[in-house]
């Protein structure tokens, strides 16, 4: 197979772009409230929880962008199916690195102003500055979300309305792989009623069951688009 | 010729044969290829091969292997015979047909031919 | 490339697009793919370039099965206005992907289009004029340069320069670098002197599929006195016919030899070719 370096590549820049216009959003954010209010907690603890939104955009765009583009360049479902993943394996480690960075070059800046980076919820990481354990959470959110979103971009490319049934499975897969890093799923509009599955805590269990999860969605995935007709009218 | 159907490959042909009577085209001269034919009136290739072909039948034209086509050396002599021949049903019996349906003596039409030879 | 379809059925869900249709093209051509609105067109199209999978029936090109067959598929390309190649951020973002999937990318050239069809490379494809992306699709199905080219219906929201424009560089493109085009069209007037050859479909099925001077030659339009036309007529194929006043046009289809083509003169009866579009028009039946 070939290596999908433009289709990683595209997906990299765009995601780093967006990066670097977000840091420096939470950044102003931070300061004013470092002038107005009291600073003690991280910032971009909070902020970054909209980047998994992000995740499941690309993991949709993949499927409703990407794969007629790929089939109208006379690839295969089986090739961009195989590149696709390659790419979202490959692309979420990426994204994670850039959460990571994010907590480092906060706590430079914290330092600085003599504020403490308190976390104001439960991580695998106990500290920000724990790198390997901030990617390894990250990665695991990532890699659901993404496949979550690719799960449900086919559902709704294939079946329009019917799409809704895959909603529920994006749903479990995000579920099982927020369980493995030990947090809860707050959806919108769900607010209230927390969904979450309680996995005892151990750091092979969390990337077994990240790893899992991911590979279940590859395969949902796949089912979906195996052999799936590119629409004759959008919309 | 009963009918005045001409498709785009006749038209070809009736261009470059008008080119050869009027000497535009001469003898062992080379003339434009398919491709440049066919680009030039927007047709497919195929047809304005068609045209060539039609035109290497009726000994207008000869190709050289690789080269192209070129006009026959005696094709101006062999067009002029050929519409020659056909002169009188083409142009002549039209001509008394017309003058008859609209009334004019033909002593008039033959005046007007003798009046022309005359310049 | 060779193209053998057999039998070939699609259907959606109740409805059936393609009915048992049976058609081989030798390859190597520009081909017209003619027919009226849900006649099968892009359904027909769309099987041959795997976008769809057949519900039933034989596709084949160069005598392998299409579907997910990359060996085969990469070689082939079909440019559809909904522009599935294009729809991908700018200009450059839909090219930067396009040089990297199709094999024979031409990136050179695909720069020449850009200026021809007076695209910019940073202009974003989904705000762009219909007429834009029109040409947009037909740039990336050119310079992709696949074997088997196919645009289907491409020219929509083209303004007559930029139709004109395309049909050259199709044309000289063909001519510079051959291989089998097919065009699906409702331009038939503009676009029929590039067929070599001419396929109509309607209802799924195929109705002509014939050399374009060939197809021409068989349509005559008789007129002349209202009786006369009628005596000539009979027993022949008449496509359709009107009449003015005493003088009538009848559309005859079929090859007449030239005994009778003397007799029609000897009746004082006038021959004359139809065009294409009056030919297609009176093959494919009823106004809808």
């Amino acid at each position: 197979m070939r290596f999908p370096s433009r289709l990683l590549l595209a997906n990299m820049v765009f995601a780093l772009m967006l990066w670097a216009g977000f840091f420096v959003l939470v950044v102003a954010v931070t300061v004013g409230i470092a002038v107005f209010g009291t600073l003690n907690e991280s910032v971009w603890e909070k902020a970054v929880q909209v980047t998994r939104w992000y995740a499941l955009f690309v993991g949709v765009a993949l499927v409703r962008e990407f794969l007629p583009m790929y089939i109208a360049h006379g690839q295969t479902r089986r090739q961009f199916g195989a590149q696709a993943a390659v790419t979202v394996a490959l692309f979420a480690p990426f994204l994670s690195a850039l959460m990571a960075v994010g907590y480092l070059l906060e706590t430079v800046l914290y330092n600085l102003a003599g504020r403490p980076q308190a976390l104001g919820r439960a991580h695998l990481y106990a500290e920000p500055t724990q790198v390997p354990l901030v990617l390894i959470e990250y990665l695991v959110e990532f890699l659901a979300w993404i496949v979550a979103g690719a799960l449900v971009g086919a559902g709704f490319y294939r079946w329009q309305g019917g799409g809704l049934l895959t909603i529920p499975i994006g749903v479990g897969l995000v579920v099982l792989a927020e369980g493995a890093i030990g947090t809860e799923l707050r959806l919108p509009f769900l607010g209230s009623l927390p969904l979450r599955v309680d996995l005892p805590q151990s750091l092979a269990l969390t990337l077994g069951t990240g790893l899992g999860t991911f590979l279940l969605g590859l395969l949902l995935v796949w089912a979906v688009i195996r052999d799936v007709p590119l629409r004759n009218r959008l919309s | 010729m009963f009918d005045d159907r001409s498709p785009i490959y006749r038209q070809i042909a009736d261009h470059i044969k008008a080119d050869v009577l009027r000497e535009a085209l001469k003898g062992d001269e080379q003339v434009m290829s398919t491709n440049q034919y066919a680009a030039f009136y927007r047709i497919n290739p195929a047809t304005a091969a068609k045209a060539f072909q039609q035109l290497v039948d009726e000994g207008v034209l000869f190709k050289k292997r690789g080269i192209g086509m070129f006009v026959s050396p005696d094709a101006r002599e062999v067009l002029r015979s050929r519409h020659r021949e056909s002169f009188f049903a083409d142009v002549v019996d039209p001509m008394v047909a017309e003058a008859k349906a609209i009334g004019i003596p033909l002593s008039d039409v033959i005046g007007r031919i003798q009046e022309l030879e005359g310049r | 490339m060779r193209i053998d379809v057999e039998d070939l059925v699609l259907r959606y869900g109740d409805v059936t697009a393609l009915d048992r249709l049976t058609l081989s093209l030798e390859g190597g051509k520009i081909y017209g793919l003619l027919g009226r609105n849900g006649s099968g067109k892009t359904s027909l199209l769309s099987v041959l370039a795997a976008f769809r999978k057949e519900s039933a029936g034989t596709v084949r090109i160069d005598g392998q099965p299409v579907f997910e067959n990359a060996g085969l598929t990469r070689r082939v390309s079909l440019i559809r206005d909904v522009g599935e190649t294009i729809d991908i951020g700018t200009v450059e973002d839909a090219l930067y992907f396009a040089e990297w999937l199709r094999p024979n990318w031409d990136a050179e050239y695909a720069r020449t289009l850009l200026d021809t069809f007076g695209l910019t490379p940073k202009a974003k494809v989904k705000s762009m004029s219909k007429g834009q992306r029109s040409a947009m699709g037909v740039l990336v199905g050119l310079a992709g340069r696949a074997p088997l080219t196919m645009f289907d219906e491409s020219y929509l929201g083209m303004d007559p320069p930029s139709r004109y424009a395309f049909y050259d560089a199709l044309l000289a493109d063909y001519m510079a670098h051959p291989r089998t085009i097919i065009l699906s069209t409702h331009l038939i007037e503009e676009v029929s002197s590039l067929f070599e050859e001419v396929v109509i479909i309607d209802h799924g099925r195929l109705v002509v599929h014939e050399e374009t001077q060939t197809l021409l030659s068989r349509g005559t339009a008789v007129t002349g006195p209202a009786e006369q036309v009628d005596t000539f007529t009979h027993g022949l194929t008449v496509l359709g016919a009107k009449q003015l006043g005493p003088t009538k046009s009848a559309m005859l289809y079929g090859d007449l030899d030239d005994a009778r083509r003397r007799k029609a003169v000897e009746a004082g009866l006038e021959l004359g070719p139809i065009a294409m579009q009056d030919l297609f028009i009176h093959l494919t039946g009823e106004p809808k």
